[in-house]
């Protein structure tokens, strides 16, 4: 049978399959043990790991640490963009020097912990916006007055909109609540969809309609400050309650919702990006993130940004805030005077304002100059002026699905019922975390 | 197991690899002779179909073999083979859209996604291979994947002998269902003591990845080999011993090769496994220039945006080795998978 003589040719090309496989190991190991890149001094070059939160922007600070390294023939830096690799590296005790993050609730439990070094004085933390600085504090300060995080990126929200529709159906930009609903219903007349909804993912709705109408009707972060004194105790018959604070906003919510082009529920936030770009609506509410994907789609596309007025006083309209990166030093760093010298460097005017002027996003420095990309500079007042707000969203636990709450009220409309959802589920985990 | 089939496994054991050989790379009449064999004519026929409208285009295979076997008398399942086609387009739509998103710029990417880019957009492997330093984060997992596979074979197989053939003593019997229990053990739950434990032996790198990798697929792999080395005669040992063989001597020129079928399925597992494992690396290795490719590709998601064209395209790079072992290797895993059905 020929069955024989085929197998007498499989069997030596597995062996040597497995052969070469084997030697092409060998080949691999050879390389990759030459390279294994340490944090630490060797021959006079300290070696900095620098944790970076932003995949997207790698590229950019692959240059700044470039020129920085120049400047500092004794200090070599490692990006890592792996954030996942963080609490293992706490873990291992070996964790990154410098590290940048987003700033808000997850962060926070670092700060409380005493992860990061205080910052306090390093001269540079005295040119820092002291408003943009309470940002960080507010999350919590570890020892009750540390300076964990300088703040490198300050990303302001508020409503995008399409110039080239604006202008032409004459529409001046609304400064007001009454202004910005004549608008919407100028361009419900004229057959274009007033705001593009991306009612799928939920998280939208959470930053934008949810975020935007509370930030501008109700002071946030004191209604945090005092929810949160009150502890476990909290009924929703209490003041202090979502179910008495937040109802005025909700009505406003839904109206904002209804101006959404039809089958926003069923578009998620690729859709929109693409289809706004396309002027398939008039203006989007989402944040300067969104920029560059909606350029990306459309390169023509002319964009501004303003802040959403949820009252009919324009001295009441604000942004929203959060802080996009902020600047850590790992409290056990070996390099601390190492770490020290590049986050000097990163926070210098140079540096710092044009990654901020690049990315469309806010310098924290006192006196960075004024944005002039026209796609956010509308809400250049209400950021020079601190009229803004950390989104409410933003102060929820990640154990309370929000934003799925939020898009059941939107698609239900039963507030009541949203309210008592929120209330009920705060004061489980404040149950939960007490002391 | 019985003494009946002593001869059987030696004499018999590459011979459905080597037929099947010859029905891939011959001009089907191969096919034919196997059918005459009797070995399960009807799930072969199927297995076939299923490949070919996998890996080729689904009109000229599958139609030229069925209206074939039908002059000869052979009764085709047509629903069941339209169910197939179906079926493969689970497999072909989303490798479609892979090669459509990766071709495309940013502008072209909207609606449903199904169009065919025009212009076709090619940069994006470069500026892949560029972002991610494929090079380098590609030898990283190639190591990985490899010393993982081998690592797998070699342990595996060892400990899967060394427990069959010494099934009647207690310590033995109690190994196994140790390495067993190793099973109910939800790795996300031991990962941070491993990370502990691991940078504390210097392990946080690549090779501690291996490492893990071998000792966790060990209890699924020893479950696989020990129910194969049980089907292989004592006999055969006996008489290499007769001849003066070592214990090593006997798992290596005896055992070692008789094991083919289950090495190849084992293999694959690991090979699979290693090559697109991300919570692993992602956690255990500390630097940044060892990283591994699953998780360098995280560069093209951001929190808000992601690089369609430039992360399937990278994806595409990085799925080509898979694509090729398989094809390399899926005779060796269907010839496994016959084998253990004839038995």
């Amino acid at each position: 049978m020929s069955a024989a003589s085929l197998s007498a040719k499989a069997e030596p090309s597995r062996r040597s399959l497995l052969k070469a496989a084997g030697l092409a190991g060998a080949a691999f190991m050879v390389p990759l043990s030459g390279c294994g890149a340490t944090s630490g001094a060797h021959n006079g070059i300290t070696t900095l790991r620098f944790m970076q939160n932003k995949p997207e922007v790698v590229a950019y600070f692959n240059q700044v640490i470039k020129d920085f390294e120049a400047l500092n023939p004794d200090i070599r830096v490692i990006q890592d963009f792996n954030e996942g690799n963080f609490v293992p590296g706490l873990v291992r005790n070996d964790p990154p020097d410098v590290v940048t993050r987003g700033f808000a609730q997850a962060t926070a439990d670092f700060v409380k912990k005493g992860i990061f070094a205080d910052l306090s004085d390093m001269p540079v933390a005295a040119s820092i916006d002291p408003k943009m600085q309470d940002l960080v504090a507010s999350w919590g300060q570890y020892n009750g007055s540390e300076i964990s995080a300088l703040p490198f990126s300050l990303a302001a929200a508020g409503v995008i909109y399409n110039r080239d529709i604006f202008e032409a159906k004459g529409v001046a930009v609304p400064t007001t609540w009454d202004e910005f609903i004549a608008a919407c219903e100028t361009f419900k007349a004229a057959g274009i969809a007033p705001i593009y909804g991306t009612f799928k993912d939920n998280w939208t709705l959470g930053q934008g309609l949810f975020d935007y109408v509370a930030g501008g009707s109700l002071d946030v972060a004191g209604f945090f400050a005092k929810l949160t004194a009150k502890g476990a105790a909290i009924s929703p018959d209490a003041a202090e309650s979502f179910t008495n604070n937040f109802a005025p906003a909700l009505p406003k919510m839904l109206q904002l919702a209804s101006f959404s082009q039809k089958g926003a529920a069923s578009k998620n936030y690729a859709d929109g990006n693409a289809a706004f770009a396309k002027g398939q609506a008039a203006m989007y509410l989402q944040g300067p993130w969104a920029l560059s994907q909606l350029v990306a789609a459309n390169k023509n596309v002319r964009l501004g940004s303003f802040p959403l007025p949820v009252t009919n006083n324009p001295a009441d309209t604000k942004a929203r805030v959060n802080v996009d990166m902020a600047l850590s030093i790992t409290r056990n760093t070996p390099n601390m005077a190492a770490a020290q010298r590049f986050v000097n460097y990163l926070l210098e005017p140079s540096v710092v304002n044009a990654y901020n002027e690049k990315n469309a996003a806010y310098s924290p420095l006192k006196d960075a100059p004024a944005v002039e990309n026209p796609q956010i500079s509308g809400l250049n007042t209400s950021v020079r002026d601190g009229r803004y707000y950390q989104g409410a969203t933003t102060y929820f636990p990640p154990s309370v699905p929000l934003y799925n709450y939020v898009q059941s009220f939107v698609y239900t409309q039963n507030g009541e019922q949203f309210l008592a959802a929120l209330d009920d589920e705060w004061r489980r985990v404040a149950e939960r975390t007490a002391v | 197991m019985t003494t009946s089939t002593l001869p059987e496994p030696i004499a018999g054991a590459p011979a459905p690899a080597g037929s099947r050989t010859g029905s891939r790379t011959g001009i089907n009449t191969r096919s034919e002779t196997q059918s005459e064999t009797g070995i399960n004519t009807r799930s072969e026929t199927q297995s076939e179909t299923g490949i070919r409208t996998g890996f080729r285009s689904p009109g000229s295979g599958p139609a030229g073999q069925t209206r074939r076997s039908n002059r000869e008398g052979f009764k085709i399942n047509w629903w069941l083979t339209a169910l197939m086609l179906a079926a493969s387009l689970t497999v072909l739509l989303p490798l479609y859209f892979t090669v459509a998103m990766a071709l495309k710029s940013p502008d072209q990417i909207s609606g449903t996604g199904l169009a065919w880019p025009n212009p076709m957009n090619w940069e994006n492997f470069a500026a892949a291979y560029v972002a991610t330093d494929f090079p380098r984060a590609f030898m990283s997992t190639a190591f990985v994947t490899v010393f993982s596979v081998l690592g797998a074979l070699a342990c595996s197989s060892l400990v899967a002998y060394a427990i069959a053939r010494n099934w009647n003593r207690k310590f033995f019997r109690g190994s196994f269902v140790y390495l067993l229990s190793a099973m109910f053990i939800p790795f996300p739950v031991i990962i941070l003591p491993l990370i502990k434990q691991t940078a504390l032996l210097g392990l946080d790198n690549p090779a501690g990845v291996v490492f893990l990798h071998v000792l966790g697929g060990i209890s699924f792999n020893t479950l696989l080999y020990i129910a194969f080395v049980r089907s292989i005669p004592v006999e055969l040992e006996e008489s290499a011993r007769m001849d003066g063989a070592t214990t090593w001597q006997v798992f290596r020129k005896i055992i070692f090769p008789l094991l083919a079928p289950m090495n190849a399925t084992v293999g694959i597992f690991a090979f699979l496994g290693s090559w697109n494992d991300f919570l692993l690396p992602q956690m255990m290795i500390a630097d940044p220039a060892l990283q591994t490719l699953p998780v360098v590709q995280m560069l093209f998601q951001g929190e808000f945006n992601t690089n369609y064209s430039l992360a399937f395209a990278s994806y595409l790079m990085a799925m080509a080795p898979t694509l090729v072992v398989y094809i390399l290797a899926q005779r060796w895993v269907l010839s496994g998978v016959m084998r253990g059905a004839v038995k």
